[in-house]
């Protein structure tokens, strides 16, 4: 999108923002919710460079963060999520350990994230550096939550305490149940950087989680934020096997393996649809994904690209 | 939002038909984050005193590298996981003060290529961000053989240092001779000295043979900064960075191919 349809599609918005809602002929009782979604970001706080190929000027966070705030302030429901591995890629993770990347998050305003398996390149004790410093930051947004359902945190308290293994958020209209999975760390971390974790069965991990956010927690949008990566053909778990494995999800935010879909992928359930949707890396990328809820049923959802005016 | 100008209600009315006319939930998008956005000014301050530090360290000069040195593309050998290998080996030698035979490393872990020109010191953070350090272990002469066989099998071949690998025949009946660089044959019997990354002998990438290493010997090195300090070396001596020659995997490409496709075996 260049900067005459951005504008152009911020102004739609605007404009949206003023009308009724479903002026047309949706029920009274429909409500709608954005999840804003990045996955990968990997310390990328500047935009890519030249000599990067099609993404080279691309991401940024300053400029993620204006394009946030604009969202927000439009879209009012607005969830802002990320699929793991914040950490490693560029000189600002080795200087600053994690800790720049986190506490930016919270100035933009996330509301969760999952962990991914760089997200552990310095050991757990530097990740829950990481997150502390984010913690103690003074900031009037709060802090996000960190969210995943499959590692067994018994031997590593401080950092067992700080990521549940599911969120839920309230909106008009709407609960929504937001969990997490991450990659098995065999063969992506070393043992002394997991030290106190277990890995364990993502579906299995997911299957009493999203039963609960459905059937107890009442959650109308169940979102699991996955670092399993988007197609592992059959040698891992992963995000397309997922709504065959585990039933009850409307939206799986990917991470892992840097795919760049240009809409979600959609795969039919006995009741609705999982959407699934992972946006590259490096922040060159927001995703973006529209529910509306009416009468605690997601009416509808779909892959079609916005509509830009102008 | 104030409208005044009777064109600016025809406006809105026109915009109001389209919206309305938009089912709810039917929205899901990749917005790139172009630099058309403008950048946040609160985060902007944040970020501009650690880019500033960012810079005064890693924009330090390093080391002419005329030709660049490029992890493998398509059907090409990765000639920066060879000389990644090759620093590893000559520090792990000057560590132990004995020969190293043989290193292995992973191409997952160089991160970006150096392209042609000066490099900076913070080239070198791009292609090793992680702190993995150096470690010497022994092994077998056989296990050495098994260790770029998995390799093989796995990746079409980690960079390394001290041996050739050549693959025959079709994805169906391979052959394969692993010889010492120099072609002499490798005695199964044999112990030798064998240098890797801490990420790889702890189970990393997969190449379990490793993991049977013995007699570890951690360096306390990181395998970034041995490469910091040959390309001060080489720029102390007024040297170029240069590629170092092809030729330590030969794979056909039809076995390239089912490698990629994970339907290789030996």
């Amino acid at each position: 999108m260049d900067r005459r349809d951005f504008i152009a599609s911020l102004g739609a918005a605007t404009v949206a923002s003023h009308l009724p809602m479903w002026a047309a002929d949706a029920p009274v009782s429909s409500s709608r919710i954005t999840l804003l979604h990045t996955n990968d970001t990997h310390s990328h706080i500047e935009p890519f460079g030249p000599g990067n190929g099609p993404i080279s000027g691309l991401g940024g966070v300053a400029r993620r963060a204006t394009l946030v705030r604009q969202l927000r302030q439009q879209l009012g429901s607005v969830l802002l999520l990320d699929a793991g591995d914040t950490f490693q890629g560029t000189p600002y993770f080795n200087r600053y350990k994690g800790r720049l990347d986190y506490q930016l998050m919270r100035r933009l305003g996330y509301d969760a994230g999952t962990l991914g398996n760089h997200d552990f390149d310095n050991g757990v004790a530097m990740l829950v550096e990481a997150m502390e410093s984010m913690e103690q930051l003074k900031h009037p947004n709060p802090p996000f939550a960190f969210v995943n359902c499959n590692f067994d945190f018994k031997g590593t308290p401080t950092l067992g305490r700080r990521v549940q293994p599911y969120l839920i958020r309230e909106f008009p209209g709407i609960r929504v149940g937001i969990t997490g999975v991450g990659v098995a760390f065999a063969g992506l971390v070393t043992p002394k950087n997991h030290e106190g974790l277990t890995w364990k069965d993502p579906y299995e991990s997911l299957q009493p989680v999203v039963k609960r956010l459905r059937e107890v927690e009442k959650a109308d949008l169940v979102v699991v934020l996955s670092h399993l990566g988007y197609d592992m053909k059959g040698t891992a778990p992963d995000d397309l096997l997922m709504p065959g494995q585990v039933a009850g999800i409307d939206a799986i935010i990917g991470g892992h393996s840097h795919t760049f879909l240009d809409a979600p992928t959609r795969v039919p359930q006995v009741k609705g649809e999982t959407l699934i949707f992972q946006v590259g890396f490096g922040g060159v990328n927001l995703g973006r994904m529209d529910f509306a809820v009416a009468r605690g049923a997601i009416r509808s959802a779909s892959g079609s690209s916005m509509p830009v005016l102008g | 939002m104030k409208l005044k100008s009777p064109s600016a209600l025809f406006l809105f009315a026109l915009l109001s038909c389209h919206l309305a006319a938009q089912q709810p939930g039917d929205k899901a998008e990749v917005i790139p984050i172009t630099a058309s956005i403008p950048e946040d000014a609160e985060v902007l301050k944040v970020i501009a005193p650690l880019a500033a530090e960012i810079k005064a360290s890693f924009d330090l000069p390093l080391v002419q590298a005329p030709q660049g040195l490029f992890r493998s593309r398509r059907g090409e050998e990765n000639l920066l996981g060879y000389w990644v290998s090759d620093v590893m080996r000559k520090a792990a030698e000057a560590v132990i003060g004995t020969p190293v035979r043989f290193v292995i490393t992973n191409a997952g872990g160089l991160r970006a290529n150096l392209r042609p020109g000066q490099l900076k010191v913070a080239d070198i953070y791009e292609v090793m961000p992680f702190e993995n350090e150096l470690v010497v272990i022994e092994l077998t002469g056989a296990e050495v053989i098994q260790v770029v066989k998995e390799s093989i099998v796995r990746r079409g071949g980690e960079p390394c240092s001290g041996v050739k690998a050549v693959v025959g025949g079709t994805p169906e009946a391979a052959t394969c001779t692993i010889t010492w660089e120099d072609g002499s044959p490798i005695d199964p019997g044999a112990v030798v000295k064998v240098a890797t990354s801490d990420y790889l002998y702890g189970g990393g990438d997969l190449i379990p043979t490793l993991k049977q290493g013995r007699k570890p010997f951690t360096t306390g090195l990181t395998i970034r900064q041995i490469l910091l300090d040959q390309c001060a070396g080489l720029a102390k001596e007024k040297k170029d960075l240069l590629p170092p020659a092809p030729g330590r995997y030969t794979i056909p490409v039809p076995i390239q191919e089912a490698i990629r496709d994970r339907k290789f075996n030996f």
